[in-house]
Formats: structure tokens, C-alpha cells, sequence
């Protein structure tokens, strides 16, 4: 079942006197539990597309579909409620509110669900414990490393299970080791819980790491290849 | 290029920049508007003062002045007038009057009032008389049996112009001198308390119904705009013979005096509040942009610039700031002030302005002396108070400005 | 305490010194405005009280007209009537009746106009400060009897002083020839020039019989057991005052009747006074406009992410208001406290204004001024301050909403 459809969609953006044109026409499907890399040199339109399908903005022509929902008929209000129950964000840095601990960043996305706090408190502490955070609760995303600070972002992403996690390259700031790590770490939600998560990148070690690759260039699908697993 | 530098990074976050702009051209503004307006009314009161008989400067017999009774009057004005004539500016306009406290009557009302004997086309230059809107007739010459009384006063007594009032008061021989006067003109002034207590016949009258030949009580001199008051008082005093006085606005009101100094003292203080009002905007805004900029400084301070020309630079901004708050502050004061030149209309508070001894409508009024000190406080303190980033600019050391994010 | 509010609380001390000045400059528009309203109050109490204990009393009883023309004719026939409704009437703590007459006041050599007021000197000094104000001799102690106290402006105009002699000239009610003989007893400075200056005081009783009252008099004077009570007071004796016979009917004025210049004058200095106060409000808010605007430009990321995971502008908006109001009560706090406090000091120990105190007694306040903590004005000029920095606040927290997610997740 494609959780995300995308039929001939562009995006033209307009820079001053230039318009730049980011996709040119995308067709895309992505089946539910996917692992999927949106690879492309910078400049491909990767971030773009990634943009489209988290509802963060709307495309110039086309179609977007996520979770059976036709985006051009829905408002903002309709689109940020849509995101706060159906999409997680993992972005490349500064992802965490500063002023809240690592538990109250996982908490405030609940909060927004209108989650009662004990219910808030019991899921975000388990969520966290799934990243192999449980020490570091009160922590403010000041006193956690790169590394932890992105699997807050990732136990905020899934903690209501979302339909699917869109992560904006999640690894760049994050030496190769940490950013591994990451990577085990979301293959293992993928594996066991099913999360569908769609990456924008070009780190080699992501691409790998994916189980679909998606290459972008000139904002078009360059190449789309399933590799076996 | 310190200014080119930071005429340009102050513009580098326009909207911040016209936010602390406004701040001080709103400062500057409200200061110089209501200092005008203050200004204006009490340099109003002043004046309305000055044209109450009071005139610039009086000459008066020694004693008059704390006994003021037809004893004590000038018997030989030719003496004065021919050292006002030699020792004044030519522009300088003067008049004699004979003055006394007296009682006038009719037959159902008595009051005190302040009997003025004038000569009718000097005195018309001298004071509010000459101006004051008239039922009736002025005096002139042929009159010696009429008399001009304030709208208030004709109200109070129930009388109206041809009817009779008999004034009494003290002639030179101790005696009770009384004479009957009909109205010719009845006169409205600023305040009611100017209609109630004067009433004008002509010296001559005066002087025959007191028995005092050619004295007068007083001489009041009204200078040409732009002559020092100080320095003429002081040629007259020393050209006048023995046993006269020179009196200034100053010494003859001697409330108005007070409420001048005292309205100069409280410009500074009010300035004072907005600025600092203003002020702490000014440290804030300035210490973002140079937090923000931290970079930079540490960058400067690598290519070898000294903290001396870091503080300089930050100064500038400043500076800038201030000018620009200043000269739109400025504008806009003025141009509010013109536009309001057709006064402030307090008649809603006519009661009120009678009792502090306003006028009921001000003409606000801007003067250099209030200008300079709005523009100096914002100005000087303004340089003063930014000197407070600039040094925390000038602090940032490279390596610790370069390692912030 | 709830997420929203502790994020607020924690975001406002994300930079404590730019939190602290802003702060400072709300501190101190506050406690300004409290120490000026309550100065001004005080002053306002001080210029109402002097002319309530010189001149009106609280509310005095004549026949209609009178306050007008001032006229010898237009009397309260029965003062006698009236004291028995005064004892009734509830409030009215004390009464006084007086006389007026314009006349000609003479010394041995000099002769001026004033007024020549009747006293009762037993109950007057109940009713007015005059007996306190005696600065040389003393005060009137026989209720009949040929002495006065005397204006010191008029004395030395007249070129009197105690124990000399006055000859009092006017026009008795029935428009006979009033005159009499008296004895400087005393003089008295109330300050105000124009009073000293034209006035002088006798006996009731001696007036009376000077110029032909025939037991009449011009003015009840009523002091009652506080300010505010005035207008009940009125209500209370209007009915009465109609069952007593006169010549005219008798009225209750108030002393804001009797005196329309001085509250008038209060209400002027009062409205041109808060128009200063707001712009100086504006100056401020202007001041930490930059504060408000600054915590919304720089976390632009932060807020890009925050509506990303799907929080409304709406939320977003409350979130930021939150955070000025926080900061904007620590300001009103702290400054209402110091102004309060700086204040009350005040208050206690009063100001001295010895470089104005020509003017002031021209209002007839002498001395010191004692600032007046009152509802009013301890929360007039913190009701200003909170006012227009909220306004000052929404214009951010309303931009917020135009910012666009991509935009904002871009920003460095």
C-alpha cells in the first residue's frame, strides 16, 4: 500500500527577478515500512521534495498524497494538524527546542495532541529508552551531544507513530561513527515497528543504509532502485 | 569611514534599527511639543502679566512700591520723562498713570477696585487695554467725566455703559475725594480678575479729582524686542536723580519670576525621564547588534584593530542613531507645533485656567533655550550611556569572539 | 506549572541582560508614574484642604444667588433654623456662620477697599484654620466686641499694627451708613496674597449690629467628617433647607461649587499630566520593542521546527505573549514596589520644595508636600505601563504568524 503518492510534481520558486525551478515533474510512490534514501548532489531539489511531502510547503503543479490525504484540499490548519499526528521531522541540526529538557521536548508534541500528562510522561520516558536515552532526561539540548541531540529528534519524530518520519540529512553534522549509530538505531525502529522513514542526503553511509534509493537530479528522478536485502 | 562603516551596519537590520529610531523621535518629539506648549503658556501668563500694567520696567518714587497711596507719587514727571526720553532706545514706548486703590460704587454696590488715570493713545500702545475688545467707547481727550470698566465688574455692580459710578479714595490731603464718572466703555480682558479690579479715566481727571497737580504714580516702559532689560534698567538707574527706583517685570512679579524658574528646572528633569526612558532601548538595541556582530569585532581585533577604534566605531552607530532620532524628532516637533499655531483651545477648562492665571487658549511655543537642552540631554547622555557596549564590544577577545556560534 | 508558562519563564532568561534592561526601563516607567500621580494627588489634597480650612468648609448653606452677586441683601434670615438641622444631620461634624461686607478700611492715614468678614469666635476656628494662621497678637476671643484680626497685606497697606485703630465704612443691609471703630487684635498670613491683602475679620455678633444683619447672616459654613462625604451630606440637607423660610430659598453648595477654579485647575494639570505620562508609556515601549521583536527574529529556526512538528500560529502567538507579559509583570512588580515604597518614604517625611514655595502658597500650601498613596494612584500609571506594552508586545508575537515554515527552517 503507497503511503506516499506523488504524481507530476514541480515546484518553481521565485528569486527575486529569477525563478528557479527546484522539481520539474515527480512521480513518486512509497510503499508503507519503506527505508528510503532521496539522494542528489545539493541543489537537486532533494530538501524541496522533502519539504512537498512533509506539507511544510505546496507544490507548483501536481499531485501529493500522503496517508490517503490529498494535500491541495487541505488548509494550513488541516495540514499542520496532519503533521503533528502523521509526520515526524528529523532535521540536520538545531532540530530540539532549547529552552526544554530532552523529556520535554518528546512531551510537547504530545502536549499539542492535547495527551494527558501522565500518558505524556509513561510514552516519552519508553520512547526515549528506545533511543538509548533513559539516563539523560533533564538534559537541555545544550548539555547533549550532536549525537543524542538527534535521537531526541528521533524519539520526538515517532512517538506517536507516525504514518511516516521524513529526516532532512540527519547524519551531516555527526561524525561517522555517531552518525551510525543513528542509522542502526532507525533501521531497528523501521525493522521491528514498522516506522516508514524517507531521508534526504548525500552521505554515502545513508545511502547504504537505505533499502530504496532514490537519485534526484535537475528535479527530476534520476534513478530509483531497490536494492535486496 | 568610521560613519561609512556604521552608517551601513546600522542598516543591516533595518527594522531594529527604526524601532529604536522611533523611540527617540517619539522622545524627542513629546519633549519639544510639550515643553512648547508649557513654554507657551506660561510665557502667555507672563505677558498677559506684562500688559496688565506692568509694562518692562517701571519708574517709581522710592516708597511707592510697598505704600503705593498718592504720597508717594512723582510730582515732577518732567524730570523722568526727559532721562526716559535721553537714556532709552528709540523703539522703547513709555507712559505715565496716575494708580490708586479705591472704592467705587452705585447705588446698590460697593467693590475695590484699582483706579488707573491714563493718557488714552500712549497707554493704547502700552498695554492690554489698547487691545482689549470694547462695548462702547475708548477715552480720548474730551472725556474727563468717563470712565472704562471690565465686563465682570459692570456684571457684579448691575450697572451698563452711561450709567453712573462714583469712585472714592484718598486724595494728597489725606482727605476722602469721591467723583462721580458715567461708563463710556466696558472692556473684556484674558482674565476676569483684570475686569474686575481695573477702571481707566483719564490722568487729568485723576489728577483733578485727587488734587495732585502734574504728579503721576508711575512711569512703565515697554523695550523693543531683542534689548537687554538688565542693562537698560541699569542706565536708567544711574540717569535718574536721587529718590526714584527702576523696577523690572522680575521684581514686580515676582510669582512670574518663580514659575519661570521653576518651569526651567522642571524641562530638565522631564527631559531626563524621557531620556532614559529612551535610554535603556538605546544600551539594549546596541548591545544586540554588537553581540550579534561578535564575529566581526574578534575578526577586527585578529587584522590588528585596537579596542580604541572598536569603541569608536560602535559610538558612530550611536551617534547616527541619535542624529537621526534627533533631526526627525526635531522636524516633527516643529511641524506639530506649526500646525497647532492656531492655539489650544482650553475653554473646557476656562474655570480652571482663570484660577491658575492661564490664558484660554495657548499658543504653544518653541524656544532655542528648550531646544538646546532636549537635544543636548538626549544627545550627551545618549553617547554616554552607549559607551556601555562599546566597551563590551571593545572586550571581546579574538579567540573566544571567533569560537562563538 | 503548565509547559507553556515554563517555557515562557525559561525563554525570557535566555539572555538575562537584555531581559534585565528591559525590565529596568518597565521598572522605572512604573514607579515613576506612581510617585507622580501620588505627588500630584498630594498636591491636589494639599491645594483642596487649604481652601476648604480658608475659604468654603466642605459645603455652606445661602440663599440662592448669593454665591453670585455677593449681595449684602441676599441672606440666610434664621441661622438659627438651620444650626437645628445641622445637629440632626448625620455627617456634619461642625458649623459656623459668617458675614460679608465690602467696605472702606481706614488707618490714621491710609484708606483702602476690602472685604470685612463677621465670625462667629467661638465655632470659626472648628471650621477654618484662620485662628492657626495668626502670626502676630492673637486671635478674636470675645463674641462681641470692637476689635478685628487683620490681613498682614492690608495692615501693612494700611500702615497698622496691634492695638492701632480702623475705621470700618460701608452699607448696612437696609442701605443705612454702616459705620464702627475697631482694634487690631491680631494679624494673619494664610499665604495667599490676594486674601491677605483684602481682608479682615470681626466678630459675628458686632458685625451683625454694625450692618443692620437684624440676626441674619450670609453663610453657614459646613465642615463634615470627611471630603468625600460632601455630595451625601448635600442630599441629606436639600430636602431639609426647603422647610425653612427665607427671603430666597436656601441652597447647600459644595466647596468644588464655591471654588469651580480650583477643581477645574486640578483637572486641567491632571489631564495635560497624563497625556505627558502616556508618551513617556510610548517612549518606553518603543525602548523594549526591540526586546519583543528580537526574541521572535532570532529563533526563527526555532519556531520553523516548532510549526514543522505541527504547532498552530495561533499557539505560537499565545506562546510569545506569554513571554512579554512575563517580563512585563516582573517590570510592573519590581517598579510597583519601588515607586510604593520610594513613595511611602515620601509620604512620611514629605518633599521639600523650598525653591517653589512662592507658588505654592499662592495655592496655599506652606512647607513641605506629602505625596498621596491612593487606589488611584497605585494603579493608574501600572494599568498605562501594561497596557501599552502589551500593545507594544502583539505586534511580534502577530508577525510570528506571517513567518513561512521553509523560510524559517532555512534561517541561520
Amino acid at each position: 500500500m503507497a503511503i506516499v503518492e506523488l504524481t507530476g510534481v514541480t515546484k518553481t520558486y521565485q528569486q527575486g527577478k529569477v525563478s528557479v525551478q527546484a522539481l520539474r515533474g515527480v512521480d513518486l510512490r512509497v510503499e508503507k515500512g519503506s527505508f528510503l534514501a532521496l539522494a542528489g548532489p545539493s541543489g537537486s531539489g532533494k530538501t524541496t521534495l522533502l519539504n512537498l511531502i512533509g506539507g511544510l510547503d505546496r507544490p507548483s503543479q501536481g499531485d501529493i498524497r500522503v496517508d490517503e490525504h490529498d494535500f491541495a484540499r487541505m488548509n494550513q490548519s488541516e495540514l499542520a494538524e496532519l503533521r503533528l499526528f502523521k509526520i515526524g521531522f528529523v532535521f540536520q541540526s538545531y532540530n530540539l527546542i532549547p529552552v526544554l529538557s530532552a523529556l520535554e521536548n518528546v512531551e510537547f508534541v504530545m502536549l499539542l495532541q492535547r495527551i494527558g500528562a501522565a500518558e505524556r510522561r509513561q510514552r516519552a520516558e519508553a520512547v526515549l529508552a528506545e533511543v538509548g536515552l533513559s539516563g539523560l532526561l533533564e538534559r537541555r539540548p545544550l548539555e547533549l551531544s550532536g549525537g543524542q541531540q538527534q535521537r531526541v529528534a528521533v524519539a520526538r519524530a515517532i512517538v506517536s507513530g507516525p504514518a511516516i518520519v521524513l529526516a532532512d540529512e540527519p547524519t551531516a553534522n555527526l561524525d561517522s561513527k555517531t552518525g551510525q549509530g543513528l542509522l542502526e538505531m532507525m533501521k531497528t525502529l523501521n525493522a521491528q515497528k514498522g516506522v516508514t522513514f524517507i531521508f534526504s542526503t548525500h552521505d554515502n553511509m545513508v545511502m547504504d543504509y537505505a533499502r530504496r534509493l532514490v537519485l534526484i537530479r535537475d528535479g527530476r528522478v534520476a534513478e530509483d532502485q531497490v536494492k535486496g536485502s | 569611514m568610521f560613519f561609512k562603516m556604521a552608517w551601513r551596519n546600522l542598516w543591516r537590520n533595518p527594522r531594529r534599527t527604526t524601532v529604536i529610531l522611533i523611540a527617540v523621535v517619539i522622545g524627542l518629539w513629546s519633549l519639544l511639543f510639550l515643553n512648547a506648549f508649557m513654554r507657551g503658556a506660561i510665557e502667555q501668563m507672563v505677558e498677559n502679566n506684562i500688559s496688565i500694567l506692568t509694562g518692562h520696567l517701571k519708574v517709581q518714587k522710592t516708597g511707592y512700591h510697598s505704600d503705593p497711596v498718592i504720597e508717594n507719587s512723582i510730582t515732577q514727571p518732567d524730570e523722568v520723562k526727559g532721562v526716559l526720553a535721553k537714556v532709552l532706545p528709540k523703539e522703547a514706548r513709555y507712559t505715565s498713570r496716575v494708580r490708586l486703590q479705591v472704592v467705587a460704587s452705585n447705588a446698590r454696590h460697593n467693590a475695590g477696585v484699582t483706579l488707573v488715570g491714563i493718557d488714552p493713545e500712549a497707554e493704547a500702545e502700552m498695554s492690554f487695554i489698547g487691545d482689549a475688545p470694547l462695548q462702547g467707547r475708548y477715552l480720548s481727550a474730551d472725556t474727563p467725566h468717563k470712565i472704562l470698566a471690565g465686563r465682570a465688574l459692570v456684571e457684579k455692580m448691575e450697572t451698563q455703559l452711561e450709567y453712573k459710578l462714583v469712585l472714592m479714595g484718598q486724595d494728597t490731603q489725606n482727605e476722602i475725594a469721591s467723583r462721580a464718572f458715567r461708563i463710556r466703555g466696558i472692556f473684556d480682558a484674558e482674565l476676569e480678575s483684570t475686569e474686575k479690579q481695573y477702571v481707566f479715566v483719564l490722568k487729568q481727571a485723576a489728577q483733578d479729582m485727587l488734587r495732585m497737580g502734574p504728579a503721576v504714580s508711575e512711569f512703565s516702559v515697554l523695550l523693543p524686542e531683542g534689548a537687554l532689560l538688565p542693562g537698560v534698567a541699569q542706565a536708567l538707574k544711574e540717569a535718574l536723580p536721587e529718590g526714584y527706583r527702576v523696577y523690572t517685570w522680575r521684581e514686580l512679579l515676582p510669582l512670574m519670576d518663580a514659575y519661570l524658574k521653576m518651569f526651567d528646572g522642571f524641562i530638565y528633569l522631564w527631559t531626563v525621564a524621557v531620556f532614559i526612558a529612551m535610554g535603556f532601548g538605546l544600551v539594549n538595541t546596541i548591545l544586540m547588534t554588537v553581540y550579534e556582530r561578535m564575529h566581526e569585532f574578534g575578526l577586527l581585533k585578529a587584522l590588528g584593530m585596537k579596542s580604541g577604534w572598536i569603541i569608536r566605531e560602535v559610538l558612530a552607530e550611536a551617534f547616527l542613531i541619535l542624529v537621526l532620532g534627533m533631526a526627525a524628532g526635531n522636524g516633527l516637533g516643529v511641524i506639530t507645533v506649526e500646525a497647532m499655531s492656531g492655539g489650544l483651545d482650553l475653554s473646557a477648562f476656562a474655570a480652571g485656567a482663570e484660577f491658575a492665571g492661564m490664558s484660554r487658549i495657548i499658543y504653544p511655543r518653541i524656544v532655542l533655550q528648550d531646544m538646546l537642552v532636549a537635544n543636548g540631554v538626549v544627545f550627551f547622555l545618549g553617547l554616554g550611556v552607549s559607551l556601555y557596549p562599546a566597551l563590551k564590544a571593545a572586550r571581546f577577545t579574538p579567540v573566544e569572539a571567533m569560537l562563538q556560534t | 506549572m503548565s509547559m507553556d508558562a515554563k517555557m515562557a519563564w525559561r525563554n525570557v532568561w535566555r539572555n538575562p541582560r537584555r531581559t534585565s534592561l528591559t525590565i529596568a526601563a518597565i521598572t522605572f516607567a512604573t514607579g515613576l508614574l506612581i510617585f507622580s500621580f501620588s505627588f500630584q494627588f498630594g498636591s491636589y489634597d494639599a491645594m483642596i484642604n487649604a481652601a476648604i480650612q480658608v475659604h468654603t468648609g466642605h459645603l455652606q448653606i445661602q440663599a440662592k444667588g448669593y454665591l453670585e452677586d455677593k449681595d449684602m441683601r441676599q441672606v440666610v434670615e434664621h441661622p438659627e433654623a438651620v444650626a437645628r438641622i445641622l445637629k440632626n444631620t448625620s455627617d456634619v461634624k461642625d458649623y459656623a456662620c459668617r458675614a460679608n461686607a465690602f467696605s472702606l478700611i481706614a488707618s490714621e492715614d491710609r484708606t483702602y477697599g476690602g472685604l470685612v468678614i463677621g465670625i462667629d469666635p467661638i465655632r470659626e476656628p472648628r471650621v477654618s484654620r484662620i485662628k492657626t494662621l495668626i502670626r502676630k497678637g492673637a486671635y478674636l476671643d470675645k463674641a462681641h466686641g470692637a476689635q478685628a484680626v487683620v490681613g498682614q497685606l492690608l495692615a501693612r497697606n494700611l500702615k497698622v499694627g496691634l492695638g492701632d485703630e480702623l475705621t470700618l465704612l460701608g452699607q448696612g443691609r437696609d442701605g443705612s451708613i454702616a459705620a464702627t471703630v475697631v482694634t487690631v487684635k491680631g494679624l494673619y498670613a494664610t499665604g495667599q496674597d490676594e486674601f491677605d491683602r483684602s481682608t479682615i475679620q470681626i466678630p459675628l455678633s458686632f458685625f451683625q449690629d454694625t450692618y443692620a444683619m437684624r440676626g441674619a447672616v450670609h453663610e453657614v459654613v459646613i465642615l463634615g467628617r470627611h471630603l468625600d462625604q460632601v455630595n451625601q451630606i448635600r442630599h441629606r440637607l436639600t430636602p431639609k433647607l426647603a422647610q425653612i423660610e427665607n427671603p430666597k430659598p436656601l441652597v447647600a453648595l459644595t466647596w468644588s461649587e464655591i471654588m469651580p477654579g480650583l477643581i477645574q485647575a486640578i483637572k486641567l494639570d491632571l489631564t495635560s499630566g497624563f497625556i505627558m505620562y502616556s508618551l513617556l508609556v510610548i517612549v518606553v515601549a518603543f525602548s523594549i520593542l526591540n526586546t519583543f521583536l528580537m526574541a521572535v527574529l532570532e529563533r526563527t529556526r526555532e519556531f520553523g521546527v516548532m510549526m514543522a512538528i505541527g504547532i498552530r500560529p495561533n499557539r505560537l502567538t499565545k506562546l510569545l505573549l506569554y513571554e512579554s507579559t512575563v517580563l512585563t509583570l516582573m517590570g510592573l512588580g519590581v517598579g510597583w514596589i519601588l515607586g510604593v515604597g520610594v513613595t511611602y518614604f515620601f509620604q512620611q517625611h514629605g518633599i521639600d520644595l523650598a525653591g517653589s514655595s512662592e507658588i505654592l502658597a499662592q495655592y496655599g500650601i506652606s512647607g513641605r508636600l506629602y505625596p498621596r498613596l491612593s487606589w488611584a494612584s497605585m494603579t493608574v500609571g501600572p494599568a498605562l505601563v501594561l497596557i501599552i506594552t502589551i500593545l507594544a508586545a502583539l505586534y511580534p508575537a502577530l508577525r510570528v504568524r506571517r513567518l513561512s515554515i521553509v523560510d524559517s527552517l532555512a534561517y541561520a
